[in-house]
Parts: C-alpha cells; structure tokens; sequence
C-alpha cells in the first residue's frame, strides 16, 4: 500500500516549518523558495493549505521528460527526479497542473518532494499534524472519499 | 561480468560500458560528455583509461567502451593521466578564458605555454556535443554540429533562427563550459539567433516560458492549455479550492 503526505487545512498554523526543514534537508539552506512544499495563507478566512507534490498516478511531469530523469517507483508510489539525467528543459514545472514543481536556479535544478525516501521530514517537524504521512488506501477508502469530495475541485484543474 | 578496475573485482551487467560501471561504483573517472542517461558520445576523450585484456593493452574512451567478462582496467596510470593532460592542454589552447577548463587545467596541473595561448581567443565551445544530443532526445533536433576541421560549430542550419527551435534552453544548461549563449530581457529571450516572446503569467504577469514549449508540452500531455499560468500561480490556483472546499467543511 503506498504511503502518502496528508493535509489538513484547518489544522495548519502557517509556522511554515515545513518550508524550512525541506530546504534545510534538501539543500542546506534554510530559503522557503528552494523547498518542495509551501504554505498558502489565507488570512481572511483563518486557513492555511500546505501544498506539496500528490505524487499523481499518472503524472504529467512524467510524461513530458524525453530524457526519463523522472520515474515513479511502482512500489511506494514516488515520483522522483533524478538529478544526473535531468537536462534543465523546464517542461515538468511548466506541465505540473498543480504548480508543486519549480525550478531552483541556484542550484540549476527542479524541486520537488520525493517523500524523503519514506521519511517526510516537514511532518515529522509539524508542530500541529497539520501534515501527516499516512497509507492511502486505508480499509475505510479515505482516498476515495477525499477524491469524491474534490472531484469538482480536481475535475478543473486536472485532465 | 567480472571487470577488474585498478586491482579490484566488480561485477557488470551485459552492455554497460565502462563509465557506467565505474560511477556507479563511484570509482573515478574524468569526463566532460557524458551524461548519465544519454549513451557515450566518446569526443572529449578525457574519460580514457587502459584496458588490458590477454597480452594486449590498450587505450579506450571508458564512456562508449562495452565491458567484457575478465577484462583488466587501469584508470590512472602514468600514460593516463599524461594523455589526459594533453588533451586539457588543447582545450585551453582553444578555450583560453573558460572558467571551466582553466579550472581543469589547474587541476590537472597543465599550463600553456604564452607563445600558444592567444588570450584574445572567445570561445567557450569545446565541440563535445552534449547540447546536440540533448536537442536530440527533445525531440526538436533544431541545432547540430556543423562543418568540419577548424571551422567546426554548434548551429542550427545556416546559422538562422530555427524553426525547430523552441527556446527551452536545454542545451545551454547541459553544456559544460557554459559556452551557449541565453539572454533573458524585457520579455524576450534570445538563444541561436532566435527571439522568442516570453508568455506571461495571466495572473501575475510573470514571464515564465515561451509559447512553443507550452505547445510542445501541451502536443505531449494530448490537452490544450486553456490558461497561461506560471507554477506560483497554478499552486495558488489549486490552493485557492482546497480552500474554498475547506471553508464549505468547517
């Protein structure tokens, strides 16, 4: 069963940990700029929604990378950019429908979560289970009924 | 397959060559070519090493050699690391103020002497390839190397702007000695004598791409985009919903 990163909007303070232990990991500095997930505010309405990588099923990052940098391990689930193949062409953050890739010229490469191999470290850090690291396909089909709940959210945004 | 590289035993798989082999056993081997995932391209020849197999030795380009059961493999005897010094010193010879291969050179302790060098020399191009290759595996093939001899180059066809070209820029970011030239200004980006116009995001008016490669993803992924947004904006955009979805909930 794949494991995934779950979000809870209405748990998130907006401390923005996350941001900074996923730069801090990936890249040994602490710049919210070079981190996989991001916190979007919304003051207004007291939510904050942390945005990561949903590591799709059929990603369309995937799909646009001739030169097969990105590959999605069919055991946990991951879609992973490898570094060494990638060649710097920009299509993936152009073609993610969700905007959960960029592309950091710092250190000339695309950011993008990879699960920390099994060890999310923005949940570990997050001080309110805003995000949490959890099976998918639990017995009671959350992922089913999450997706049921969005279906006209996602049905807009994605194909 | 058993290779020998400098003493020790490793084992190989049918028709990987033998930089393959030895990066991934992290053994090293200098190289300016290649790239992992593209096959050897064998033309900056500084990945050479030594293969010994029966009486005979010999000397190959590691990255586009196949490995063979029981082969020897020296990676940096003397006659190496001399050959590889030889070849720098005509990389410098012909890329006097690069950055990059005056680092090598340093590196690799070889110095010009001033009678050879001429310091007026620009260029940063040591014909290796890698931006033709990974044009190549694009799929738009827009630029090649052309001519031969001296007056050898990267171009696209006459030197005039592409019509291949879709100014993703890959080229300039795979090449080593960053000689590809790719300016970015007022809306414009300028690569291989092509001007693109940069599209701009409808929500934040960032420029972030250039229409032909949102076409080509958009030929690739079989959709049409319906707006141009840039990946902040897009990330908003679903952030947006989730929040509205949420607001519904509570």
């Amino acid at each position: 069963m794949a494991k995934g990163i779950v979000i809870s909007p209405d748990k998130c303070t907006g401390c923005r940990i996350c941001e900074l232990a996923c730069s801090f990991i990936k890249n040994d500095s602490f710049n919210p700029k070079d981190s996989a997930i991001a916190v979007l505010p919304y003051d207004s309405v007291g939510l904050q929604v942390p945005m990561t990588c949903l590591q799709c099923d059929d990603p369309h990052c995937m799909t646009v990378c001739t030169v097969g940098a990105i590959t999605k391990d069919p055991k946990t689930g991951v879609v992973k950019v490898d570094d060494e193949k990638c060649i710097g062409c920009k299509m993936c953050v152009s073609a993610c429908p969700f905007g959960n890739m960029t592309y950091s010229s710092r250190h000339e490469g695309v950011v993008k979560c990879d699960l920390c191999d099994g060890e999310p470290q923005c949940v570990k850090l997050c001080p309110s289970d805003a995000i949490e690291y959890k099976e998918l396909d639990g017995p009671l089909n959350k992922r089913k009924n999450i997706a049921n709940l969005f279906s006209d959210v996602f049905g807009e945004v994605a194909e | 397959m058993n290779v020998k590289i400098d003493g020790k035993y490793y084992s190989g798989n049918k028709g990987e060559t033998l930089l393959e082999l030895a990066r991934r056993n992290e053994i090293e081997i200098p190289s300016l070519c290649y790239k992992e995932g593209f096959e050897g391209l064998g033309r900056c020849r500084l990945c050479l090493v030594e293969v010994i197999e029966g009486n005979s030795t010999k000397t190959v380009s590691s990255c586009v050699y196949p490995i063979r059961d029981g082969i020897e493999v020296l990676t940096n005897t003397k006659n190496i690391v001399n050959m590889r010094k030889d070849i720098i010193f005509l990389l410098l010879l012909r890329t006097p103020n690069n950055g990059y291969i005056r680092k090598l050179a340093e590196e690799y302790g070889v110095k010009a002497p001033s009678r050879y060098l001429d310091m007026e020399r620009e260029e940063d191009c040591i014909l290796c390839g890698l931006c033709v290759k990974a044009c190549e595996k694009l799929g738009t093939n827009a630029i090649s190397l052309v001519n031969r001899g001296i007056t050898k180059k990267v171009s696209t066809p006459y030197d005039d702007a592409s019509k291949d070209c879709i100014g993703c820029g890959a080229c300039a970011e795979v090449c080593p000695t960053n000689a590809i030239s790719l300016v970015e200004q007022d809306g414009k980006r300028i690569i291989w004598n092509k001007t693109f116009d940069l599209i701009s995001c409808t929500r934040c008016g960032k420029c972030y791409s250039t229409e032909e490669v949102l076409h080509h993803i958009d030929e690739q992924l079989g959709v049409k985009t319906q707006e141009y947004l840039c990946e902040s904006c897009s990330r908003r955009l679903v952030g947006e919903k989730f929040k509205e979805a949420f607001q519904n909930l509570i």
